[in-house]
């Protein structure tokens, strides 16, 4: 009764939402901007690509390249420094053979993996401070280097998938707090350090009115284009606030406004829960993550994900402040689709490992029992190489 | 046979799922969250979507304003004077223009080097701007090669375009200027007060002559179109529309034939006399509407149209020849001897003199400490009012003018219409002067010292249209037409009729009579023989008109004004009045050539050529018609 890594092991379910918000999203950007569809579908080939690898590598050969990888993405960002292309003021993009690529997109991942190594490594020792700051000093250099782009939306991210991951990853309550209220003490310094855009943003958040035709205007037309849309919505393509261009930005940030303007109330719903639902499946992917790196993996995506979902419609419905956060899977933008992509197919290759075991010909498989919570217990001698 | 070492399935045990405490917070926080997302969503699309849906319909449909077409100026015999000619204008929509400050200083600049315009005046322009969503028009009626140039330039300039829109055009510019005026941009300081009759920014407004006169019959009424438009302000829809009334047409009393001949031999005279510049007015004594207003030197009214650049418009200011001055209704000048009749009005009225009373016409004459020479410095021996007009003997009047004293020759010159303005439909024209010690005081550099109180030189001269008196050449023909048709003062008209754009006359010009010039009919009689006199007497001033080949009757009367001073050998400004036909006038004009010398030597060749060309060609033609 053994067989060799089954496909139809792959979680169906993860990969059914995930196709139906990638649909969704191909959608909102052909209605935004139809020139931007055709590289979203080159995008999303690669992007399908790259969660098939990723599906099919065995997650745990990442630990291996876990810090290398790294150190590469620093590079990368400080190249971006260095040689990057600039658009609405900051610096975020390389060249490579003529595709703009987004090595923050790219860097989130990275820094998952690296955080989940670095975690999995402290297993047992969770609830120790080192642990705690171990994981900040891995995730600050990029996100300060990120920072200085300047891009606070994805810097944010990283912070978020930080503080995540240490929470999911069973650091101290009390550390955790710790962090809370230093944070709570950085928070009105921040906009001190912010650039002059961002901190508009900031103040145009707390008072669009202020700035009807300039800078609040983005904020003004997305939350009117979301009201317009009632409970139906104008229909796919009929969104005049879209269609006549008043949505600033509306294949990337404010995707969410147009799809909200023409699918309506009952069309954000079906959004939501799809998302709702995806969350919860890779939640219960780390449930039944093989082991600690897995679980880390499974818990970070998620993690990653459910912030940038919550930044991007809560900036687009007036709830949070703009940030410059692509909705995942759906806002254009192949950097960001491809490393959601990959994302996901990290945690299908975690899926598919779920009940997998070393064989070894001496051993009995009668000796295999399943303990009180249904997960494979293993006899000593072959449960250490999972440990490694 | 399965190889050591490798990953293998354990098939048919799925392991249970580890839910640990914070993976189920973290999905509570995931559900929370969607919770909250939804019931925002709930609130911006449920219970605020119908104000948001009206939000995104004032987005996006926009009330334009759409110019109505400005009305055509014809003569009164039908020849279109002022049109609208369609020409491309460079526009831009305020909304459509690149957001950052620098890539709008960038456009701005482009804008400039298409437009003649400065960069700043264009962001000016768009700053004061109310309606982002409303084209406004940077340059009008663009030349076919300047229309080409911005055309290519247009995908670089966000916000600009290119449309066709009427642009004022004038036939014959040059003969018409002052007449017609012009039309221009409303300036930013009038707009102030112009709003409020529904002007928009960049709209024409007539700036001078009839255009400004008239603005309110020439402007139609603008209508609207509500479209629907993009961010950038381009239109999708037109959704409603109220189309504009275009402006109503206006014939002028002008006979256009007759301005042309006039301007020409205008020209004409004044390069045989030297002289740069000129006025003739003729109006029908009958009625007061003027048949031609020519100012010399005019100007071309086609380049204020297109919205003149400020470089042509100081090269105008800087001409010594004046062209923007208009002349003919503005231009104040000393009447001179032309001024004879109304003194003589003046004398027999009051009973200083009688048709037959004799006085000297010596070759000067002394009042106090002061003496005048006639302008013939010989004896002209005794004469009655009847010759000393067509010889135009200076001393006789100075003892007529000595005998009436200024108050009572002031009252005759503004019974004649002197120091009051012609109420013709053109703004600018000035009153003239009929002066009295007063007067004389006001425009005195040191009131109340000697030099300034009035003297008995000032009273004697002004009998003979010296001293301070001032005429418009308008005032003058004005005159004219009253010595012509039985003492009637009627008001200067320049409307013979406007019509809808149907045809229907919507008004018709109507005689006003100003007044009855207190004159009676046997002393106005004795004055036209006078003026006829200087025509067909023997020591008439104007008999050389019959060697210029005239051929009509009338009367007239030649002036050589003097200026800077008293005194003989001064120069001095040409004139010449006239009526015509004697017994039923139905023309009378003043003709004036600045600095232009001797009246009978200069201005009367231009006179007499001006009526020979009207009664020719235009004697027999029915003026209603």
């Amino acid at each position: 009764m053994v067989r060799l890594h089954p496909l139809h092991r792959l979680d169906l379910l993860q990969l059914l939402l995930t196709g139906m918000l990638v649909s969704l999203g191909l959608m909102a950007v052909f209605s935004a901007s139809q020139p931007d569809l055709k590289r979203q579908l080159l995008s999303l080939a690669v992007g399908l690509a790259a969660f098939a690898a990723a599906a099919a590598l065995d997650y745990r050969q990442l630990r291996r390249a876990a810090l290398p990888t790294y150190a590469v993405c620093l590079l990368l960002l400080l190249a971006v420094h260095l040689a990057g292309h600039s658009a609405l003021g900051a610096r975020r993009w390389l060249s490579i053979a003529g595709f703009p690529l987004e090595p923050s997109e790219i860097a989130k991942l990275v820094i998952l993996v690296a955080l989940a190594d670095h975690l999995a490594r402290a297993q047992g020792r969770e609830q120790r401070l080192p642990t705690l700051l171990g994981a900040l000093a891995l995730a600050a250099p990029p996100a300060v280097l990120i920072l200085l782009q300047p891009d606070l939306g994805t810097a944010m991210v990283f912070a978020a998938l930080c503080v995540g991951l240490l929470f999911l990853g069973g650091a101290s309550r009390l550390h955790l707090a710790g962090l809370g209220a230093i944070g709570a003490v950085a928070i009105p310094i921040v906009p001190h350090l912010l650039h002059g855009y961002q901190r508009r943003r900031l103040e145009i958040f707390l008072n669009p009115a202020s700035d009807p035709l300039g800078a609040g205007y983005n904020l003004i037309q997305a939350r009117i284009a979301v009201g317009s849309g009632g409970v139906f919505g104008h229909g796919w393509l009929h969104g005049p606030q879209s269609q006549l261009g008043f949505v600033p930005e509306r294949a990337t940030d404010f995707i969410f406004a147009v799809y909200a303007e023409q699918f309506g109330l009952l069309g954000c719903l079906v959004l939501l829960l799809l998302f709702a639902f995806l969350l919860v499946r890779l939640a219960w992917a780390a449930s039944v993550a093989p082991d600690r790196f897995g679980f880390l993996i499974a818990t970070g995506v998620a993690v990653m994900l459910s912030f940038q979902v919550a930044e991007n419609i809560g900036m687009n419905i007036g709830l949070t402040p703009i940030a410059g956060i692509p909705l995942p899977l759906v806002s254009y933008g192949g950097s960001a689709l491809v490393t959601n992509l990959a994302a996901l197919g990290l945690v299908q290759s975690v899926l598919l490992r779920r009940r997998l075991l070393v064989y070894r010909p001496e051993q009995v498989l009668e000796r295999y029992l399943l303990n009180e919570s249904g997960t494979v217990r293993l006899g000593p001698e072959i449960e250490a190489p999972l440990r490694a | 046979m399965i190889e050591p070492g490798r990953w293998v399935e354990l098939a048919g045990i799925e392991p249970r799922p580890r839910w640990t405490r914070r993976l189920h917070l973290f999905t509570a926080i995931v559900l929370i969250g969607v919770t909250v997302l939804s019931w925002r969503l709930v609130e911006l699309q449920v219970i605020q979507g119908a104000g948001f849906n009206r939000l995104a319909l004032i987005n996006r449909i926009h009330r334009l304003t759409v110019e109505a077409e400005r009305g055509v100026i014809y003569d009164r015999h039908g020849l279109q004077l002022a049109f609208n000619d369609p020409a491309w204008s460079l526009q831009v929509t305020p909304v459509g223009l690149p957001d950052d400050r620098g890539g709008r200083a960038a456009e701005y600049q482009q804008l400039a080097r298409l437009s003649g315009r400065t960069a700043a005046d264009i962001g000016l322009a768009v700053a004061a701007d109310l309606d982002p969503y409303r084209p406004l028009t940077i340059k009008a009626g663009l030349t076919q090669q300047e229309a080409e140039t911005a055309q290519e330039r247009l995908p670089e300039l966000p916000g600009a375009r290119l449309d066709q829109v009427p642009v004022r055009r004038y036939a014959d510019p040059e003969i018409y200027s002052h007449v017609l005026g012009y039309t221009g941009r409303i300036d930013g300081e009038a707009y102030k007060q112009l709003r409020g009759s529904g002007y928009l920014p960049d709209e024409s407004i007539g700036r001078a002559g009839v255009e400004a006169g008239l603005e309110d019959v020439l402007r139609g009424r603008n209508g609207w179109e509500d479209v629907e438009t993009d961010a950038n302000g381009v239109v999708k829809q037109v959704l409603a529309l109220q189309a504009p009334v275009a402006g109503r047409s206006v014939y002028l009393s002008l006979d256009g034939a007759l301005q042309k001949e006039a301007y020409g031999r205008l020209q004409e005279g004044l390069a045989k006399a030297n002289s740069k510049a000129g006025a003739i007015v003729a109006t029908d004594p009958r009625d007061g509407e003027v048949l031609a207003l020519v100012s010399y030197p005019g100007y071309d009214a086609n380049a204020f149209a297109a919205g003149i650049t400020q470089a042509a418009y100081d090269k105008l200011l800087a001409d010594p020849g004046k062209p923007l001055y208009d002349r003919a209704i503005a231009g104040l000048y000393p009447p001179g001897s032309t001024f004879k009749m109304i003194t003589g009005t003046a004398g027999l009225e009051e009973g200083k003199i009688t048709p037959s009373t004799l006085l000297g016409c010596p070759s000067h004459l002394s009042f106090g400490a002061w003496t005048y020479w006639n302008w013939a410095r010989y004896d002209f021996g005794l004469m009655n009012v009847l010759k000393a007009i067509p010889t135009s003997c200076d001393t006789f009047f100075y003892q007529v003018a000595d005998r009436l004293g200024p108050d009572a020759l002031a009252a005759y010159a503004r019974a004649f219409g002197y120091g009051a303005v012609p109420g013709i439909e053109i703004p600018g024209a000035q009153a003239g002067v009929a002066p009295n010690p007063d007067y004389k005081q006001s425009i005195c550099a040191t009131p109340g010292s000697p030099e300034c109180s009035w003297n008995e030189g000032d009273t004697v001269t002004m009998g003979i249209g010296q001293s301070y008196v001032l005429a418009t050449p308008l005032i003058q023909a004005m005159y004219a037409a009253t010595m012509g048709n039985s003492g009637t003062l009627l008001r200067p008209t320049i409307v013979h009729k406007v019509t809808d754009g149907a045809g229907t006359v919507l008004t018709s010009a109507q005689p006003a009579v100003v007044r009855q010039v207190p004159i009676s009919p046997a002393n106005l009689e004795v004055l036209r023989q006078g003026m006829n006199q200087c025509l067909n007497g023997p020591w008439g001033t104007a008999a050389i008109a019959r060697v210029l080949g005239f051929r009509w009757d009338g009367g007239c009367k030649t002036g050589t004004a003097q200026f800077g001073g008293t005194g003989v050998d001064l120069p001095s400004h040409a004139w010449f009045v006239d009526f015509g036909p004697y017994n039923t006038p139905t023309f009378a004009s003043a003709t004036l050539l600045e600095n232009g010398g001797f009246g009978e030597y200069t201005a009367e060749p231009v006179a007499v050529n001006v009526l020979d060309y009207y009664f020719d060609h235009r004697g027999q033609i029915n003026l209603d018609g």
